[in-house]
């Protein structure tokens, strides 16, 4: 036991963790691991892959470190910064004032909207949330939305989207909620995408940034500043087409680029077909 | 870190969460306890071929993890059952005894998990209860003339039973502590509803805190009561000078 | 059912993403199980032996301690040592640590009752004996009392090494790769073959711990034990 920890080692405290990932020559950033095109296990390479991991690939770069990517679901994105565990969050992390209090978030590099999936004909406006049993992940922005607008919903909260899916799927909820590309991504994936659909409303706009520790200026100076030069670059939109570009199976038009103001071009999702 | 506990609303969702745990774990405790004595029944059947069978069951459920269990009966499963019976499951089917509505899947999911899984462990100290009776009682029943049933009724079960009364205890004290799995399937028990209040308070000392202390309440409580049922017995209070 | 699911990604399932990252799947729930079970071992053989040796306050102390920790569940353990650990005391803990600790202590809390009964079940008379030839009481436990009593607390030990086993499935909550957080990822993925997919997942775990059942219980036969 003794031998074990010493092997952790210990971290000082807030000092500079930036100087220490330089230091170290490892950028450990926490990613999804069940949400494609976000973050996904590639079966070819069996690693992880996706939108997030290309910019964290993109950052790691720029420090001239390595990358090592560790996969979470959402309620682990804030324990596992908190504590240390990991230097960044690139995890489709929604941008919260609730969560600005034990994160700090770099400036937004992708928007999206809360939609839903549901079997064809079921979900048509969202007066009739009310009534269903609805499937959300737990630890996400989702959840605490749909408790506050829609309290009479029955909400089964679930550690992941593909869960929540397969509930669908199942006929254990009758519709799944989360941010409209992920869904997008799940239906791309899905064997009998054709029974279900993804209703043309959206009931809340929100942007996503990567989470930074509390207190560390200048690695969030430094991810804003890279966020900032690959949109110059070029590089995020190429980056985007890896994943939503059109011949991918997740085709949508990039209405957010990195830089815009709040609330400008909000929604990245063109309505559902 | 200890600004002010948890709001009242957080330990709502903490005791709800306790209340489902317990029910969960009072009904699987009575139904495994059945089914285990059950199944140690099949076990020593003198027809090889239900004792053969009723062994591989054993050894399939003892020896595979929980968690793998409770992801089979809620996930595959129900991606096995014919459409309208998960309809049917899902569905509510009006209110039970005490207003307490019908379960959620998960929980049943839960149910059968957690009830299959601990039978079998109950099966095994059933039996070990069983074969820690004295052969000598058996031949002795014999030599006196009574019948087969007799001698299970009036000799071996109830020495059987005073034997496995602690193993059963911790088997029931082992049910509560593995309700804590069900989170992983969606069902609000305390471990879940621990991980709830952490998420939106971000306060991971108080939330984990408060469950560990509920769930050793628990578990004391059913030692405790054992300890009071053995106290109990007659032939202990017999042998006491 | 369609077991295609199965060999598509058997070799995901074994061992992770190993050689492109760190080592998972059935790999890694073998090496997190060895790690423990010898961790758990060595624990409860030092718990045990000061439980039986100890009377008094320090003794109340320490079956309070392994009171405690089996009356925690495992999930509750692994959430304070991973979680916890870091914000009070500054020590980082990777999952895999985190794990091994966990279930280090409390099948070290389940194996110090089980060698304390062990030594207890010994006659007197073997460490009467043992004084009276003048051995001191290190060496009367060495020599003497250890040899006798760990072949009785065998079965003990097999049972909670199967245990360990199938509580490295627990890793899976906080984000271990070990093989059912693997057989998850894939499950999720594919989405239509979980039935197959967990079946496949319960039969290595039914493989692992039938090795560790029938393998020691062979090696018990050889000392002429009857199992429990």
């Amino acid at each position: 036991m003794a031998l074990l920890v010493a092997a952790c080692g210990g971290r000082e405290g807030p000092d500079d963790r930036l100087a220490e990932i330089r230091e170290a020559g490892v950028l450990k950033v926490a990613a999804f691991d069940s949400n494609p095109p976000f973050g996904f296990v590639d079966p070819e390479t069996r690693r992880i892959a996706g939108l997030d991991v290309d910019y964290a690939q993109a950052l790691a770069d720029r420090l001239g470190v390595r990358l090592e990517v560790v996969p979470t679901n959402p309620a682990n994105r804030i324990p596992l910064l908190t504590s240390g565990k990991v230097d960044l969050v690139l995890a489709n992390f929604t941008i919260t004032e609730e969560r600005a209090r034990q994160v700090d978030f770099s400036i937004p590099y992708f928007a999206s909207g809360q939609q839903f999936i549901a079997r064809k004909g079921v979900l048509t406006s969202p007066e009739q949330l009310n009534g269903l049993r609805i499937g959300v992940d737990k630890g996400t922005v989702n959840e605490i939305n749909l408790r506050d607008k829609y309290p009479q919903a029955t909400l089964i909260a679930y550690d992941d989207t593909p869960f929540a899916f397969t509930a669908l799927r199942n006929g254990n909820v009758e519709a799944i909620s989360q941010d409209g590309p992920k869904l997008i991504g799940v239906l791309a994936h899905a064997p009998n995408a054709d029974e279900f659909e993804i209703p043309p409303f959206v009931i809340s706009q929100d942007l996503i940034g990567v989470g930074v520790p509390k207190g560390q200026a200048a690695l969030k100076a430094f991810v804003d500043q890279t966020l900032t030069e690959l949109e110059a670059s070029g590089e995020a939109q190429r980056i985007y087409d890896r994943s939503f570009g059109p011949q991918t199976r997740t085709p949508l038009a990039r209405t957010y680029r990195i830089g815009q103001p709040a609330g400008a071009g909000a929604s990245n999702l063109a309505p559902a077909a | 870190m200890f600004d002010g506990f948890l709001a009242p609303r957080y330990l709502a969702w903490l005791l709800e969460g306790f209340g489902v745990t317990l029910t969960l774990s009072a009904l699987t405790s009575v139904v495994a306890l059945g089914l285990g004595f059950i199944l140690c029944m099949a076990r020593l059947s003198p027809v090889r071929l239900v004792a053969a069978g009723a062994g591989l069951w054993l050894s399939a459920f003892r020896n595979t993890p929980l968690l793998v269990q409770l992801f089979f009966w809620y996930f595959g499963v129900s991606a096995l059952l014919p459409e309208n019976w998960t309809g049917w499951l899902n569905a509510s089917h009006g209110d039970f005894a005490f207003g307490l509505g019908w379960p959620s899947f998960e929980f049943l999911a839960g149910f059968v998990g957690l009830t299959l899984y601990s039978a079998a462990f109950m099966a095994e100290e059933y039996r070990a209860g069983i074969n820690g009776v004295p052969g000598g009682q058996i031949l002795a029943g014999r030599a006196l003339g009574l019948g087969s049933g007799v001698i299970w009724r009036r000799i071996i079960l109830p020495q059987a039973a005073r034997n496995a009364l602690p193993p059963l205890a911790g088997q029931v004290m082992n049910v509560v502590k593995n309700s804590s799995l069900t989170m992983a399937i969606g069902l609000a028990e305390l471990s879940y509803a621990s991980r709830q209040v952490e998420t939106e308070t971000f306060r991971a000392f108080e939330a984990f805190g408060a469950a560990t202390l509920l769930y050793i309440l628990a578990v004391a409580a059913i030692e405790a009561a054992s300890q009071v049922l053995i106290a109990r017995d007659p032939l202990r209070r017999a042998a006491r000078p | 059912m369609n077991f295609a699911v199965i060999s598509d990604n058997l070799l995901y399932f074994m061992v992770g993403s190993w050689p492109n990252g760190p080592i998972g799947g059935a790999a890694l729930t073998v090496l997190l199980s060895l790690a423990s079970a010898l961790a758990s071992a060595v624990l409860g053989l030092a718990l045990g032996i000061a439980l039986s040796q100890s009377k008094g306050w320090p003794g109340m102390a320490l079956r309070t301690v392994l009171g405690f920790l089996r009356a925690v569940p495992v999930l509750m353990l692994i959430f304070w040592i991973y979680f916890l650990l870091p914000v009070v005391f500054g020590l980082d803990v990777p999952g895999v640590g985190a794990v091994t600790v966990a279930l280090a202590l409390i099948g070290g809390a389940y194996l110090a009752h089980a060698v304390s009964a062990g030594i207890d079940s010994l006659p007197r008379g073997q460490s009467e004996a043992a004084r009276a030839l003048g051995l001191g009481r290190w060496d009367a436990l060495r020599l003497v009392i250890l040899p006798q009593a760990l072949p009785r607390m065998a079965p003990s030990f097999v049972n909670q090494w199967v245990a360990l086993i199938k509580d490295t499935s627990l890793a899976y909550v906080i984000g271990v790769s070990e093989l059912s957080f693997v057989a998850t990822q894939v499950s999720n993925r594919v989405m239509v073959y979980p039935a197959e997919i967990y079946l496949f997942v319960a039969a290595v775990y039914y493989i692992l711990c039938m090795i560790v059942e029938v393998g020691i219980g062979r090696a018990a036969a050889r000392y002429r034990i009857r199992p429990a």
